[in-house]
């Protein structure tokens, strides 16, 4: 069970993240699971100094747009970037974005991550 | 203006051990931009973890990196067992945080030495790494192994340390310590690595913290935050404080890093003799229950976070690995724009980058 978890939408994202980064809270990352028709994204933050983390998460259809919270935490850059190759989510607005090839190559399976996929092979094939 | 310069630092360069690419763009010898470029090393190792059973998982995990494997095998049986949740002998949690520490120990020994190679101090740079090897000798010497001890099983751990071993591992340990503080000293009071590393680098506390950044990093800009003080394994009967510096600069790391790898000995040696005797491995009951768990360990280089979701059979439907590493590189993109050239080896060690981590 995740302790301290907040249900949010897509919509209310950046006003949530903005309360966290407001609080002085710490980003540590976030973990995106394939649902089958849906994506669950869930953000993690901590309180700094401290032990205590909270966080929060959003199930999106899989070809719906997301905001990015990189303008808020750069920190997210990353993270936003790998679930966008790893598992087809759309992140709007990402302070970097590799366009797919961050820890993927040209010839590397498509969307690994996603459940449906093939685990080898080039294009997921 | 001057004309800009783009310059690839890496993927192959004297301090990166390992591949990592940074677009430096600079002008007049002063860095106005940079992006990271990475992806030399990914191996997919979380999407085999769904694949595998979950026992299988630990020797995966474990190959994420040579230096951080021991505490990557670790928790991620600490992740698994609390799906049940299931709770592990005492004396293996003791045992546990001995390895823990000797792997931090190592690693911490193993950068300082990087960051002496780095300043073109050679012969610190052989010191540190000639007793490091010692403590290396003693993993081989209890586990079988020197760099994969591929020590932690679901349920405690695979082998016991005899009383024969333990004081050798104790011999060794004071040894070690005599040796890392007459070499920090050293280390700590050159003006050669001050002039190269005070002032470099910096990132104020509130920085840090709207960062994201984590470990060593976070604690030498005054943040007192460490994962070991959620008290995981053994860690709470031992009385552990993080250690914390204030300049966030290179200099403040480098102290971090030195002070951490002789409380790693001081927390050895106080595991050592409290540590009870009986049992080290409980066999668990059953599969993984269909639950979802969060755990947060302390690499030798910061915050590693851990997520697993089962399903109620033998394989996890997600398992989850953010590295120290990974949330600790967009503080390069704060901390390098407006230094000098000439500095950026220096900055990019101090975050002790680990790329295998990173890229799973």
């Amino acid at each position: 069970m995740i302790e301290n978890l907040k249900e949010i939408t897509k919509d209310t994202l950046l006003q949530e993240v903005q309360k966290f980064a407001d609080a002085k809270a710490r980003f540590v990352t976030t973990v995106c699971s394939d649902l089958g028709d849906k994506l669950e994204v869930t953000y993690y933050f901590n309180y700094s100094p401290g032990v205590d983390m909270s966080a929060m998460r959003m199930v999106v259809d899989k070809n719906e747009e997301v905001p990015s919270i990189s303008g808020i935490y750069l920190a997210a850059v990353l993270v936003e970037n790998e679930m966008f190759e790893q598992y087809g989510l759309k992140v709007k607005g990402m302070a970097i974005d590799f366009g797919g090839l961050m820890l993927l190559a040209k010839d590397s399976p498509v969307l690994p991550m996603v459940k449906d996929k093939a685990a080898g092979g080039k294009g997921g094939e | 203006m001057a004309p800009r310069t783009v310059a690839p630092f890496g993927p192959q360069h004297p301090v990166l051990p390992e591949p990592i690419q940074l677009k430096i763009t600079y002008e007049n010898e002063k860095v106005v931009d940079v992006v990271p470029a990475l992806g030399y090393g990914h191996r997919g190792i979380e999407k085999a973890c769904e694949l595998n059973e979950y026992p299988k998982n630990i020797h995966l995990v474990e190959r994420i990196c040579g230096i951080c494997s021991c505490i990557h095998g670790i928790s991620y049986c600490e992740t698994v067992e609390r799906l049940w949740p299931l709770e592990v002998p005492p004396r293996a949690k003791y045992l546990r945080v001995i390895y823990s520490e000797m792997s931090r120990l190592h690693s911490h020994l193993l950068w300082l030495g990087l960051l002496c190679d780095a300043l073109g101090f050679e012969s610190m740079f052989m010191q540190f790494w000639r007793i490091r090897e010692k403590v290396l000798d003693i993993l081989e010497a209890t586990s079988g192994h020197r760099v994969t001890q591929s020590i932690s099983v679901v349920g405690g751990v695979r082998r016991d340390i005899d009383a024969e071993q333990e004081k050798t591992c104790i011999k060794v340990l004071q040894e070690v310590k005599k040796e890392a503080e007459s070499l920090i000293n050293v280390l700590a009071s050159d003006p050669t690595v001050k002039a190269r590393t005070v002032g470099k680098g910096v990132l104020t506390k509130e920085q840090a913290i709207l960062l994201g950044i984590n470990g060593p990093h976070l604690r030498a800009s005054g943040v007192k935050e460490d994962s070991r003080m959620l008290g995981a394994q053994a860690y709470s009967e031992l009385g552990f404080e993080p250690i914390v510096e204030t300049a966030g600069d290179c200099y403040a790391r480098a102290l971090v890093r030195a002070r951490e790898a002789l409380q790693s000995i001081e927390l050895q040696l106080e595991a050592f003799s409290k540590m009870p005797e009986g049992e080290i491995f409980e066999r668990p009951k059953g599969r993984p229950p269909a639950n979802e768990v969060t755990y947060r360990a302390e690499q030798p280089r910061g915050e590693c976070f851990y997520y697993a979701k089962g399903n109620g059979t033998q394989h996890l439907e997600r398992f989850r690995v953010r590295t120290p590493t990974f949330a600790n590189i967009p503080s390069l993109l704060v901390m390098l724009p407006g230094c000098e050239l000439a500095d950026v080896p220096v900055i990019v060690l101090s975050i002790d980058p680990c790329i295998s981590c990173t890229e799973r």
